[in-house]
């Protein structure tokens, strides 16, 4: 395992890379390959360059445990397949989404969209019970 | 009210539009309200540069579903939607004119009364 002067390094290193910020506002056209880029699942990360990161061995948090528990439910129930949770969970999402939520965050967020989808519930009905519990969590 | 189209169903936790239309009185114009801070994942029309930012009601508009059912083929809850009339120094910082205003819409939800 390397020291932890070396990951701070590494991710100070890290910090200071030159990031590609291209203006975009529905561009006119994309040239082939930018498409092609566009169009590929945000999932499928085999093979790309990254620099290197520091895998930590890290326990579930409650949290995610009840995630894990409720998706399998809700797949137990007939609400969706395990591919249907990947395909929400991994390819809809997009890159912004799926490279900055926890993984169990992806998860959950996959189970709350299909059961809105599928008019399990209502969207409003998920706002404002996410709004209460907010809530109630503020008042404690 | 609209009646359930092929396909559209109820939510099966018991919401229904006759209990939505009970959600409290409705405001009347001159009103002071605000736009409530709500969770706004998957869909809403509300604009973020109103959320938190008090106004007046203007208008009373119409009836009609909210976006954030009628969005999913939800045939939810009939809701009254509002003109809310803003002071443009309230919305934009440095906003340099006193008198200029803003108007937008928002359905009933979105909105909860201001303190003076």
């Amino acid at each position: 395992m390397p020291s932890k002067d070396l990951r701070e390094q590494l991710d100070l290193i890290r910090s200071i890379q030159p990031a590609i910020h291209v203006p975009q506002n529905w561009n006119y056209e994309n040239p082939g390959p930018m498409y092609k880029a566009y169009m590929h699942p945000p999932h499928d990360v085999g093979g790309q360059f990254d620099v290197p990161v520091y895998y930590e061995e890290k326990e579930e948090e409650d949290w995610e445990l009840n995630t894990y528990v409720t998706c399998e439910v809700l797949g137990w129930r007939g609400a969706w397949t395990a591919e249907e949770r990947r395909r929400r969970a991994d390819n809809d999402l997009g890159y912004t989404l799926y490279l900055g939520m926890p993984y169990y965050a992806r998860w959950i967020w996959a189970a709350a969209k299909m059961l809105v989808d599928k008019k399990h519930i209502s969207l409003a009905e998920l706002q404002e019970k996410i709004a209460e519990v907010r809530s109630r969590y503020e008042k404690k | 009210m609209r009646r359930l189209g092929p396909g559209m169903k109820k939510s099966k936790t018991g919401h229904s539009p006759e209990k939505a239309a009970a959600t409290g009185a409705l405001f009347k114009v001159g009103d002071q309200v605000r736009v409530r801070d709500m969770p706004y994942m998957f869909y809403t029309r509300s604009q973020m540069y109103t959320r938190g930012v008090a106004g007046t009601i203007a208008a009373l508009t119409y009836k009609d579903l909210i976006p954030e059912e009628e969005a999913f083929n939800f045939d939810g809850r009939i809701e009254q939607y509002y003109i809310v009339r803003f002071r443009q120094k309230d919305l934009w910082p440095g906003y340099p004119f006193d008198n200029d205003t803003l108007q937008t819409e928002c359905p009933h939800r979105w909105l909860e009364p201001a303190k003076n």
